[in-house]
């Protein structure tokens, strides 16, 4: 047990344990073969698809703010691509441009509104996520006459955003791993990581410190509706025309995968490998229950038991990184970032 | 912020109507009404109109009054959105697809409700787990159990009933062709939920919970218990609703409910009920939900294209919410100052 408590206070460690849990226990109750499993695309797209939602997601939970907004922004920035660059034939870097602004102009209205007023963000992002429903939805039905719109990109933005390597496996699996590793940086290596850490933990405390508080907020908000916004222009570039549902289920899906991956939804806690373990494992279990035996009608309730599992081991293992230090503590707070170093 | 509500209602001024939680609700139900009132025309004002939109109103409405309950206490219930497909389905399976006494069946589909709102409430008081992550993982459960069981006795993910006409009446009817008999069940649930949190002490201890839960533990009141037994009443509504629905269509779906769980939170935030907790009324979740539910079926009276009643209700969700934090800080000037 010794040996194991250096892993064990670490904010990734649970997700590390239920995505092996996951894995040996469709080993053993659905007879997966995991050579077939690891070489599968599907829930390696599934999972890269929703983790470039995950980590700013993820990141924002740390600084203490939820964002639902973004099952609105995947089909936003979908749509926002088509219509610039299928409907009215611009560029498609003129679109690009565009489909990243809108997630800008968003993230920037849930942040400016979530900073102003002591309004909780879920319920603010509630409300963009609604108007912004109503608005991708009308205003595409207004500017193009259908709700399907079609688009074809050129072939570099092909290569780029939408292509397949080797032959199954989406490119945005790259962005993926791209973004987990500059976000790795950022958030464990840079001073910014620090302030979104003191952030979550005591916003007043960050703020007499001298971290820009409300800049801060801001920009985590934009970085997770450009991330949506990113997510929706790649499916749009990928399938060669916008699609305006499935947006929703990314909401539950990210933040269960964030929760999952050791993030503490108070704030002030968790980890970008985490996440990125997080996501892995609800990939695994959503998607990975087509290569079991298991009814894949089951796989909603192996999620739920596996997100509450998840939730209470990193309940104990933070009491446990925290009963080393001095006192008794209700949220992690400054004190949870410090093993992470 | 409970203080702000007893005490000084025997002297009615312009102030401390405007410092009730509801008053901006109710402005901003009758400018919707208004503004369909005139875009619908006679259609919207008349009996079509209303049935539309009351029917609408009854089904979210019976789920947002213990939803706002939990919220006003500072909890949130995500689960609803699958104990209403989960009790219907049980109902369907035990009365419809393997033909027992539907009183049982019934019976059952409540006993779900509760069972799950027993699950919730042991979980958010045991552990230190948001209420918002706890209602998520049984949402994820409740929605697999209810799939994988359909699936594994019924055969299908759609189980049909035929309700004998007593139960069809009490349950499942129209009147006058046109009102669901739901409206009734939402008034009467309203008002016992009224009862219960503005005339008996419940009422009290609920706001202090939302107050401040350490406080109200410090005073005497049973925290815990008071959790559960509002998660078991929101289990059991969102149950009811699943069961109007299954006598109303005579059928059992696995995938339905989902839009309850945000179109509850919307009612109630529009009422004037804060996730903070610790304020709001029942008054106020009725008009909210009303609100919405004009909203909502108002579209299609009015020639607008129906996804514009998006947009409408975001707004008003943002309205209500920045509103409200104008009330409140008025409140709160006029009520106590601050140390």
């Amino acid at each position: 047990m010794n040996a194991l408590r250096p892993f064990l206070r670490r904010p990734e460690a649970a997700s590390v344990i239920s995505l092996i849990g996951v894995i040996a226990f469709y080993v053993v109750f659905g007879g997966v073969n995991l050579a077939t499993l690891f070489g599968a695309a599907s829930w390696v797209n599934f999972a890269a698809n929703l983790g470039i939602v995950a980590v700013p997601v993820g990141i924002l939970m740390i600084g203490g703010y939820i964002d639902i907004s973004i099952g609105a922004m995947i089909p936003a920035g979908s749509m926002t691509i088509a219509i610039l660059s299928g409907h009215y034939g611009l560029p498609i870097s003129v679109g690009i441009a565009g489909t990243l602004a809108l997630g800008a102009l968003v993230g920037l209205l849930n942040g400016v509104l979530t900073t102003r007023t002591t309004v909780p963000s879920l319920i603010i992002t509630l409300a963009t996520l609604v108007v912004m429903q109503g608005i991708v939805l009308s205003g595409a039905k207004l500017l193009t006459g259908a709700a399907s719109v079609p688009l074809s990109a050129p072939d570099w933005a092909k290569a780029a955003f939408g292509s397949l390597i080797g032959s199954s496996h989406q490119v945005v699996i790259v962005w993926w791993l791209i973004l987990t590793a500059v976000f790795v940086f950022v958030i464990h290596k840079t001073r910014y990581g620090n302030w979104i850490y003191a952030m979550g933990g005591d916003i007043v405390s960050a703020r007499n410190a001298g971290v820009p508080t409300s800049r801060l907020t801001i920009a985590l908000f934009m970085l997770s509706a450009m991330s949506a916004a990113f997510v929706g222009m790649c499916g749009a570039i990928q399938f060669n025309s916008a699609q305006v549902s499935g947006g929703m289920g990314y909401i539950f899906n990210a933040i269960v995968s964030v929760v999952v991956g050791g993030v503490l939804l108070t704030g002030g806690f968790g980890s970008v490998v985490g996440i990125f373990f997080g996501t892995m494992t609800f990939a695994i279990v959503s998607q990975g229950i087509y290569f079991t035996d298991i009814d894949r009608n089951w796989s909603n309730l192996i999620i739920g038991v596996t997100l509450l599992l998840a939730v209470a081991m990193n309940e104990s293992f933070r009491k446990l990184a925290l009963s080393s230090g001095s006192g008794k503590r209700r949220r992690g707070g400054a004190n949870g970032a410090a093993p992470a170093e | 912020m409970s203080k702000n509500r007893e005490g000084r209602s025997s002297r009615l001024s312009l102030g401390s109507l405007a410092r009730r939680p509801e008053a901006g609700s109710f402005v901003g139900l009758i400018l919707v009404y208004a503004l369909f009132a005139i875009l619908g025309g006679a259609v919207f004002v008349g009996a079509p109109g209303w049935s539309s939109w009351l029917n609408i109103a009854a089904e979210v409405g019976i789920v947002a009054l213990p939803v706002g309950l939990l919220m006003i206490a500072g909890e949130l219930d995500i689960s609803v959105g699958s104990v209403i497909p989960a009790s219907q389905m049980t109902t369907a399976i035990i009365a419809g697809y393997l033909g027992l006494p539907i009183v049982l069946g019934i019976a059952c589909g409540l006993g779900v409700g509760l069972l799950v709102g027993l699950v919730n409430g042991h979980l958010v008081t045991r552990t230190t787990i948001p209420s918002l992550i706890i209602t998520i993982g049984t949402m994820f459960a409740v929605m697999g159990l209810t799939l994988g069981f359909a699936v594994l006795i019924a055969g299908s993910t759609s189980v049909f009933l035929v309700p004998d006409p007593v139960t069809k009446t009490i349950l499942g009817t129209f009147l006058f062709g046109m009102f669901n008999v739901s409206i009734l069940w939402w008034l009467v649930f309203a008002t016992f939920v009224f009862l219960l949190l503005h005339v008996s002490p419940v009422g009290n201890w609920i706001f202090a919970l939302g107050g401040d839960r350490d406080s109200a533990r410090n005073a005497g009141i049973p925290t815990s218990r008071l959790t559960i037994g509002l998660y078991m009443l929101s289990g059991f509504a969102a149950a009811l609703v699943g069961i109007l629905q299954l006598m109303t269509y005579q059928n059992a779906q696995v995938a339905t409910g989902q839009s309850f769980i945000f179109n509850s939170i919307m009612c109630v935030v529009i009422g004037g009920v804060l996730l903070t907790g610790g304020a709001g009324s029942v008054i106020g979740i009725v008009i909210g939900t009303a609100t919405f539910a004009i909203v909502n079926q108002g579209i299609f009276f009015s020639g607008l294209d129906p996804n514009v009643g998006s947009v409408i209700i975001g707004v008003m969700l943002l309205a209500a919410v920045l509103s409200n934090d104008g009330f409140r800080a008025i409140a709160l000037k006029y009520s106590t100052r601050k140390g």
